[in-house]
């Protein structure tokens, strides 16, 4: 049912937690330069759907393709390797250092000095710079450490860090709970010119609203299966709502 | 306030305890008699090279947002190893090698086989088997004291091979070389944690174990290469010890572990990690050398050198916080 290129396929995901089952079979795919909602009640599943793709957690059961592989991520640096970002609802940031440093987590710019590995800061610096600018993020000094800066400018370095590492799939856990009305417009367009480059977007939000102005296709999650699974233009978000309340599950259309 | 005074208060409250220890130096200068001379001033930077290797490792550990309570032991093991096998006298075996300077790097080589495997003993338990840092490492503090003392079955080994001392008799520019490898080791390490990804990884790892595990940080490798380079920087610290004393005791090296606390915490190492930096922590190890220096001067009682101890580690950790509050002032 999309015009897009399969990235990543979800075959009968299932995750337990012992007698709990937190996910029962979820199967859908995400296209490439395809932006998803990924909707749900508190406790649906969403962010443990998240963490299996990005390998924080193994699923019990069930198949991934990505980019036409078999996929499983051990861990979040085998997923990284794979080319999937992750943006985590509680911020992934190290307040201890600065943003710079923070930017360039895990994959630190080197140069060599009497043959040892040095860290290039002046080269990292500019990056770093270059990149807040074009998205138009304004942080005081890139020295900061990041324990001194505002919970909006947290959100927009890791934004940007995402944007600027990109990859081919790119999960974001409710990236702008604390960002304010101008730099949530600023994200969601930040969102549309990733996918616009060909990479697939997974964007988990509570927000209806927030959904139906980025996303191509939304699925919703219920008690651990897909309640539905629908291009956002042949849906409304009443009939969204009453996916995600499990009010009329037919409403939703056929799955896939 | 302007940027530049809020430099200027930055620079100061990170290099605080810098600025301690030259005002602790101005005032013993001026009111201890003969404590102004060049001499003593060697002294103290001599009496601090075993602890200042030892508060290395602990640092990096700490840093790292974890704990080593075993790294005293360790330093006795290391030196109670090196003692037996190339002290002459008492339970020494007096073994000779030909050259004799051979003496030198295989002590070594046995001084941090012994600290190394420690570390990653504590490490391995700590990291894959996720016990608690403060647990697993107080075992390993006493249980290899008591391998120190079953070894030595109480007893000591006197007389190190002189081509071993040799690093505690030449001197260079006033300062005999143990004192010069711990300079060293400050400097090296200094280097690794501003300039080295491995640096930046354990400072990360210190302050959002969590973050750096998602940003594809090795996070287990590297903890469990801290926990063993501070077992082998604390054998070091032993070896600088047999060399010292020329020998190693049964208790050699008991109560260092809690001045290495001291120095760490006076040098600006959080205890909940991912806060601090080496050279701070032999601006501390330096302070604490000094005021021992200025109670011998003195002539007090050597047993008012802990209760001072004391007193600055709480003023130590109150400085910590209250520059805690003056940070978020500034932001």
């Amino acid at each position: 049912m999309t015009s897009f290129a399969p990235l990543l396929v979800l075959d009968d995901i299932r995750k337990n937690y012992g007698a709990i089952e937190a996910l029962k079979s979820i199967s859908f795919t995400i296209g490439k330069g395809e932006v998803v909602a990924l909707l749900g009640d508190n406790g649906a599943g969403k962010s443990t759907l998240v963490k299996i793709i990005a390998g924080g957690l193994e699923p019990t059961s069930g198949r991934m393709t990505f980019d036409g592989r078999d996929f499983l991520a051990r861990s979040p640096s085998e997923a990284k390797a794979a080319g999937i970002e992750t943006v985590y609802q509680d911020l992934s940031l190290a307040t201890n250092v600065d943003v710079v440093a923070n930017f360039f987590m895990g994959r630190e710019l080197t140069r060599k000095v009497l043959g040892m590995s040095v860290l290039d800061e002046k080269a990292m610096e500019a990056v770093v710079a270059k990149a807040l600018a074009s998205a138009g993020t304004k942080i005081p000094s890139l020295r900061t450490k990041v324990e001194h800066l505002s919970g909006g400018q947290r959100q927009a370095i890791e934004l940007n860090r995402f944007v600027h590492w990109g990859g081919k799939l790119v999960l974001l856990d409710e990236p702008f709970a604390a960002l304010g009305v101008e730099q949530t417009r600023r994200g969601l367009e930040m969102i549309r010119a990733v996918a616009n480059q060909g990479i697939g977007v997974v964007i988990i939000t509570h927000i209806m609203q927030q959904a139906f102005q980025v996303a191509d296709r939304i699925v919703v999650i219920r008690q651990g299966v897909v309640a539905g699974d629908v291009a956002t233009k042949d849906t409304s978000p009443d009939a969204v709502v009453n996916m995600i309340t499990g009010e009329t599950l037919a409403a939703a259309g056929a799955a896939g | 306030m302007n940027p530049n005074t809020r430099r200027a208060l930055e620079f100061i409250l990170d290099n605080l305890v810098w600025f301690m220890l030259l005002f602790v130096l101005l005032v013993f200068s001026i009111f201890v008699p003969n404590y102004f001379q060049p001499g003593i001033f060697a002294n103290i930077i001599e009496a601090s090279s075993v602890l200042g290797v030892m508060s290395i490792g602990l640092a990096l550990v700490i840093i790292a947002g974890h704990m080593d309570l075993s790294v005293e032991s360790v330093a006795a093991l290391s030196a109670m190893a090196v003692g037996i096998v190339f002290c002459s006298a008492g339970i020494g075996m007096g073994v000779q090698l030909t050259p004799d300077w051979l003496g030198v790097p295989v002590s070594l080589i046995i001084a941090l086989a012994v600290g190394s495997a420690i570390g990653a003993f504590n490490g391995l338990l700590i990291v894959k088997l996720k016990m608690n840092a403060f647990i697993v490492t107080l075992a390993s503090y006493i249980w290899v004291r008591g391998v120190v003392l079953a070894l030595s079955g109480g007893r000591s080994a006197q007389d190190l091979a002189p081509a071993i001392r040799w690093f505690g008799v030449q001197r260079l520019l006033g300062l005999p070389l143990t004192a010069w490898i711990a300079i060293l080791c400050f400097v090296v390490f200094s280097l690794i944690m501003a300039k080295s990804r491995f640096g930046r990884h354990l400072i990360i790892i210190g302050g959002n174990q969590n973050a750096a595990f998602r940003a594809g940080i090795k996070v287990d490798r590297i903890l469990i290469t801290s926990f063993v380079l501070a077992g082998a920087i604390a054998a070091l610290a032993g070896w600088l010890l047999a060399i010292r004393t020329s020998g190693a005791t049964a208790n050699l090296g008991m109560g260092l572990l809690f001045n290495a606390f001291a120095a760490v915490v006076i040098g600006g190492v959080s205890l909940k990690g991912g806060v601090g930096a080496l050279p701070g922590v032999y601006a501390g190890v330096l302070l604490l050398s000094a005021i021992n220096t200025a109670i011998n001067l003195m002539g007090l009682p050597a047993t008012s050198t802990q209760v001072i101890h004391g007193l600055l580690v709480l003023a130590a950790v109150l400085l910590d916080t209250l520059k805690l509050s003056i940070r978020q002032k500034l932001a």
